[in-house]
């Protein structure tokens, strides 16, 4: 400290050491005091040299225990000094100086945040360390948020650990306003992990009830008579963070709060009264909702949200409506939701457009098989006076829920052909290909189809997507109106005609393409007909439009080739059944950035519980409306093969192939055209479009075959959604999450592992309208685990998710694992697969820290095999460390950063459990060559050999990116059989000599 | 968190805008005029709460309380509660009136400094600060107090040149 070089004070300070009693020392404090306060009075000439002097002399006369009462400006103002040792000696006296004086510490915090948001570092040390030792609420306040927003800002910079005690401490506060601001420090905490501030929750609950039943809440914090409303509304923000509530009597007390706040509050006259106790009970509502409360109080909440959405407030209109939409995840609910259906509706019509938008939300996610009819409906009404800013998003969202929930076909074509007629600019081209599809492969609907677009065309000005459409399937179907009046091919084609000169040039085509179809349908041939059609080629043969021209050309040729025209122009195939590219387009729609919010954390948490709610979307997309798929083209044999090399953990799981059968959606267009237009790229979707051509070339039953499915293919006629082997392996790491899913059912797995048991729920959801028979569920165990599976029922029904406990018990370490087999049948197929379940060699490990003290002693006693194994593993994955390290957490074997000097070498620890070995230290290092990626040194050790052998092996696997070759023997015999490299190696590497040292 | 509070006049001119987390300088004209004529149009009795998600991206919504001839809004994420949004602009308003005894577009116009520092009273780096108007009122007052005292003495200017003058 430069105190050497400030002479008077060092004068001061040894006159006061050499007083002899308290008189004298008070004399000279007096004395000096009164100096210094002359010196402060008389500004002109003060040197900030004579300032810092006398700032530091205050100083010491605080110290002494003299109150000091005037100078805190000048120590204050050394703050914003330009240079280093003034600023110190002002940030300190002032932290000193000033934590109980009012007026001076506000002026010094606008200094302080200048300097914590200057550039100087050593500027912005000084600010903070001052702020953290002043106890004054406002900044405490201040700093709370301070800490909040870096650590939003960059949460690896602010070092959160040991947080969890000061934080309880800091939720002791009394003042409200501070409470406030710790409550939101809380809340960004909690949303990042809530495992380390278990202790904060009593607290969380005993300040919303002080809050709740107003006692001691100052005056000036009361809203509108509403005690805090905010700081209300942020602490059960902060509950909702929390998975649950296990301790009962926290639970009881929450829940009495909760229900004294959805039970006192009414709709009153005060706009801001209403507001901020209405604030306060839509949280309550999202916080009963999260706590999965009891169902008498769910019921409650939607009646209150039923009164809700018919109030004249608007606000509350608006927020019932979206509270509704929430509580749509809440399975128990919905039938009582439904009971409001008539009021959302009438919210359709509100006049502002807000609210509409939430009652359209409510509606999509409130549809089901019951009331689709109903809903599409209003929606297709509403579609007529609908703004145009909303038009596109109600057309889709009606396209979709009549897909998802068609109660019989021909209402879905209604709905589709509606939606074109009503709203065809906001009619995506995505959605009439699809009813193309559907018409094409019922053959029951193809008559009503063509019938249906008869109608339409008779109707005088029709929108172009609609002359596609109908000249689509009146080309395609037309000939089965026949004998209807005003149907014969002669005046279809005058009808469709009309409508040309009407249509751009991308719809020339299509209706280039029905033209074909007609003159091909007129047997024995027409010769008017011929003529008239025959010139429309000719005109177009010349068409300035390549596409047109070219299929004027062909046409034109290939109708004079008679006979052979049949086979070319037939009926066109059916389509491979696929995912609706609607559906995806509409959960495009509905992605958002991955902000933390409590509720999204709780749709997340939902659909990885794989909670097939019956009118929510799946996680994983909803596949088509797969009851009216009747055929499917399996796939290329070649493509199988590829995949099956690709994934070679899938073969395990036998008859299942892991084939993801979507192709990209921009194909639809060349499933409709590729077939008509003559020369289409020979990919595997025009597959019988290439069958047709070569059936010209004589093989005329070549069409006939494409379309129906070998005998053989059966089995595999139900394709998995996604890939089994990944699910799997994203279960290995998580908790919950799918299994399996396909078409018509979806397995979600939820687990919890405790020591050498755990429990695991399969959801068995039924995806369909139609129930799902002979439903089986046999676990096939390794002989290392006991497993017992409750009762599967036999029929799942429609729309409906079973829940099928299964407990577990580990008795021995070993890398097998647990397999389901699981078969069920829908219609006639019959659907069969093997699954492996995630009951893998991890979930019984318990990551443990160990400090260098115990580590050290443990890795050293456990030496050589077979209690410590080494292996050389190549063909790695590369990764990061970090990656690896993250990975290894994953697994549950904690990372100890910083224990092996090496940086590029990681140590790990871990608890196994089973009933063989009980708990079981496990020690794993990794030595990584920074050279080359893919291989490394993997080194085990435990107190069980076969344990050693199998953590070892367990690891390898998910190290080595492809694991058929290691894991070749299914079964492998858990035999501890030493793998290391001869010792040769163990002395070259330089790596051996460093895992010497440790 | 709150992610910007804007006050503009009913013909759109921003008389306040302060951002917490996102867009910059340039963009602010910007979104008061897209905001502003989103807000012009709506009715007298219809909800405070608008999509904002095609402004200002996803997870953002809005709330605007109209005020004489004020619009006043503010932009935050799903971490906020929507009513308590609400009130807090009617806290800042609130807070202006009894500042300024009885505010009008006028005061907010001349004053920008002032309103500056009662919403940093009010809000603080995106999260709620305070939310007692009479606090909010205090603190404001005690600022104002110790900035007129802080002019009358020229603190580091003045001493700086003594020291030269030495």
């Amino acid at each position: 400290m430069a105190l050497s070089g400030m002479r008077g004070l060092s004068v001061f300070i040894s006159d006061i050491r050499n007083c002899q009693n308290k008189e004298q020392e008070r004399l000279r404090v007096d004395k000096e005091l009164g100096n210094v306060r002359t010196r402060f009075k008389n500004e002109k000439g003060l040197s900030p040299y004579e300032k810092k002097k006398y700032v530091w002399k205050m100083l010491y006369i605080y110290m002494l225990g003299y109150d000091v009462d005037f100078g805190h400006m000048e120590a204050v103002s050394l703050i914003s000094a330009p240079k280093y040792p003034e600023k110190q000696v002002g940030y300190i006296v002032t932290a000193c100086l000033l934590n109980e004086n009012h007026d001076f510490l506000r002026l010094a915090i606008n200094t302080v945040r200048n300097d914590i948001i200057g550039r100087n570092e050593t500027f912005q040390c000084l600010a903070l360390t001052m702020i953290s030792s002043s106890a004054r609420p406002l900044v405490r306040k201040k700093a709370a948020l301070c800490l909040l927003r870096l650590y939003r800002k960059n949460p690896d910079v602010v070092n959160v650990d040991g947080w969890a005690d000061r934080m309880a401490q800091l939720l002791d506060e009394r003042d409200l306003g501070v409470l406030t601001s710790s409550m939101s420090l809380l809340v960004a905490l909690v949303s990042n992990n809530h495992e380390a501030y278990w202790s904060c929750l009593p607290k969380c609950v005993k300040t919303l009830e002080r809050l709740a039943r107003n006692q001691d809440v100052p005056q000036e914090y009361t809203y509108y008579g509403i005690p805090s409303p905010w700081l209300q509304v942020k602490t059960m923000r902060a509950l909702q963070y929390f998975p649950t509530i296990e301790d009962p009597n926290t639970r009881r007390s929450l829940f009495e709060v909760l229900q004294r706040i959805l039970m006192g509050t009414d709709v009153v006259k005060n706009v801001n009264k209403n507001n901020a106790s209405h604030a306060v009970l839509f949280e309550a509502l999202a916080l009963v909702m999260h706590l999965d409360a009891e169902k008498e109080m769910m019921s409650q909440c939607v009646a209150l949200l039923g009164k809700f959405i018919a109030v004249r407030e608007p606000n509350i209109r608006y927020l019932g409506l979206e509270n509704m939409t929430r509580m749509l995840l809440v399975t128990d609910v919905q039938d009582i939701i439904k009971r409001h259906q008539a009021q959302i509706i009438t919210s359709l019509k509100d006049p502002d457009i807000s609210i509409r938008r939430r009652a359209l939300d409510l509606l999509y996610g409130m549809c089901d098989v019951t009331n689709a009819k109903d809903i599409v409906e209003e929606i297709l009404q509403y579609l007529s006076t609908a703004e145009f800013a909303m038009r596109e998003e109600l057309s889709l969202k009606a396209a979709i829920l009549a897909e998802k929930f068609a109660p019989d076909l021909s209402w879905y074509v209604d709905v589709i052909l509606q939606l074109i007629d009503k709203a065809g600019d906001f009619v995506s081209d995505d959605i009439w290909f699809r009813v193309v599809q559907f018409v094409t492969n019922n053959e029951d609907l193809q008559p009503y189809a063509a019938a249906k677009a008869r109608e339409y065309l008779d109707k005088p000005a029709i929108h172009e997507t609609m002359v596609k459409v109908s000249a689509y399937l009146i080309g395609e179907f037309g000939h089965l109106l026949a004998r209807r009046p005003g149907c014969s091919l002669k005046e279809l084609f005058s009808i469709i005609h009309e409508k040309l000169p009407t249509v751009s040039s991308s719809t020339i085509p299509i209706l280039l393409s029905t033209y074909a179809k007609i003159l091909m349908h007129a047997q024995p041939p027409e010769p008017e007909l011929q003529n008239l059609i025959w010139a429309i080629f000719n005109k177009y043969e010349s068409c300035i439009d390549a596409e047109i021209q070219q299929r004027a050309v062909e046409y034109f040729a290939l109708s004079r080739k008679g006979a052979a025209l049949m086979d070319i122009l037939a009926e066109m195939p059916k389509f491979p059944e696929r995912q609706s590219s609607l559906i995806k387009k509409a959960e495009d729609i509905e992605v958002d950035t991955a902000e933390q919010s409590a509720i999204k954390l709780r749709a997340l948490q939902q659909t990885s519980n794989a909670l097939v709610v019956t009118d929510q979307r799946p996680a994983n997309g909803t596949p088509p409306v797969t009851q009216l798929s009747l055929v499917k083209v399996p796939s290329t044999s070649s493509n199988v093969d590829h995949h099956v090399a690709d994934q070679g953990l899938s073969q395990e799981n036998g008859t299942l192939t892991t084939v993801d059968p979507q192709p990209p959606p921009a194909d639809l267009l060349g499933d409709l055209l590729g077939p008509l237009a003559i020369e289409g790229p020979p990919s595997a979707d025009v597959q019988p479009q290439q069958n047709i051509v070569s059936g010209v070339e004589g093989v005329p039953n070549a069409v006939e075959a494409t379309a129906i499915v070998p005998v053989g293919e059966q089995t595999n006629s139900v394709q998995p959604i996604g890939s089994i082997a990944e699910r799997f392996q994203a279960l290995c790491v998580k908790d919950s999450g799918v299994l399996y899913e396909d078409p018509y059912i979806q397995i979600g797995i939820k687990a919890e592992w405790r020591a050498h048991q755990g429990r695991l729920v399969l959801f068995l959801g039924n995806k369909n309208t139609n129930p799902l028979l002979s439903v089986q569920a046999i676990i096939l165990p390794p002989s290392h685990l006991k497993l017992e599976l409750s009762l599967v029922p036999e029929t799942i029904p429609p729309r409906a998710q079973v829940q099928c406990p299964l407990e577990i018990v580990n008795l021995r370490p070993s890398r097998d694992v647990a397999v389901l087999d699981f078969s069920y049948k829908f219609g006639n197929d019959m659907v069969n697969c093997k699954l492996r379940l995630p009951a893998v060699l991890s979930k019984f490990l318990q990551p443990i820290p160990v400090s260098a003290e115990e580590f050290f002693p443990q890795w050293r006693s456990l030496s050589g095999p077979p209690l410590k194994l080494q292996e050389v593993v190549r063909g790695v994955k590369p990764m990061p460390l970090l990656d690896m390290a993250n990975l290894f957490n994953s697994l549950r074997l904690m990372v100890s950063p910083g224990l092996d000097p090496n940086p590029n070498n990681l140590v790990a620890s871990t608890t196994f459990y089973s009933e063989s070995t009980r708990a079981m230290l496990c020690l794993a290092r990794i030595e990584t060559d920074p050279a080359d990626r893919t291989q490394l040194r993997l080194t085990v050790a435990s107190g069980d050999p076969t344990l050693t052998f199998e953590l070892k092996e367990f690891i390898k696997e998910q190290l080595v990116s492809i694991p058929t070759a290691s894991r070749a023997p299914a079964p492998a015999p858990p035999a501890p059989q030493p793998t290391s490299p001869p010792a040769a190696a163990l002395t070259d590497d330089p790596g051996a000599l460093l895992a010497g040292l440790l | 968190m709150i992610r910007s509070v804007m006050v503009m006049n009913t013909q759109g001119k921003p008389r306040l805008a302060k951002f917490y987390d996102f867009q910059g300088f340039v963009l602010v004209s910007l979104l008061n005029v897209d905001c502003d004529t989103v807000l012009c149009s709506r009715a007298e009795n219809v909800s405070n709460f608008l999509d904002a998600a095609s402004i200002f991206g996803p997870d953002s919504s809005l709330v605007y309380k109209h005020y004489a001839t004020l619009y006043f809004v503010l932009v935050f994420d799903s971490s906020e509660n929507e009513l308590a949004m609400l009130d807090l602009i009617q806290v800042f308003v609130e807070t202006l009136d009894k500042c300024f005894k009885n505010v009008c577009e006028l005061d907010i116009v001349f004053n920008y400094s002032k309103i500056h520092t009662i919403l940093d009273e009010m809000i603080f780096g995106g999260q709620v600060l305070e939310t007692s108007s009479t606090e909010l009122v205090k603190a404001v007052e005690e600022i104002s107090r110790l900035e007129s005292a802080s002019n009358s003495i020229t603190l580091v200017p003045k001493s700086v040149s003594g020291w030269r003058n030495r």
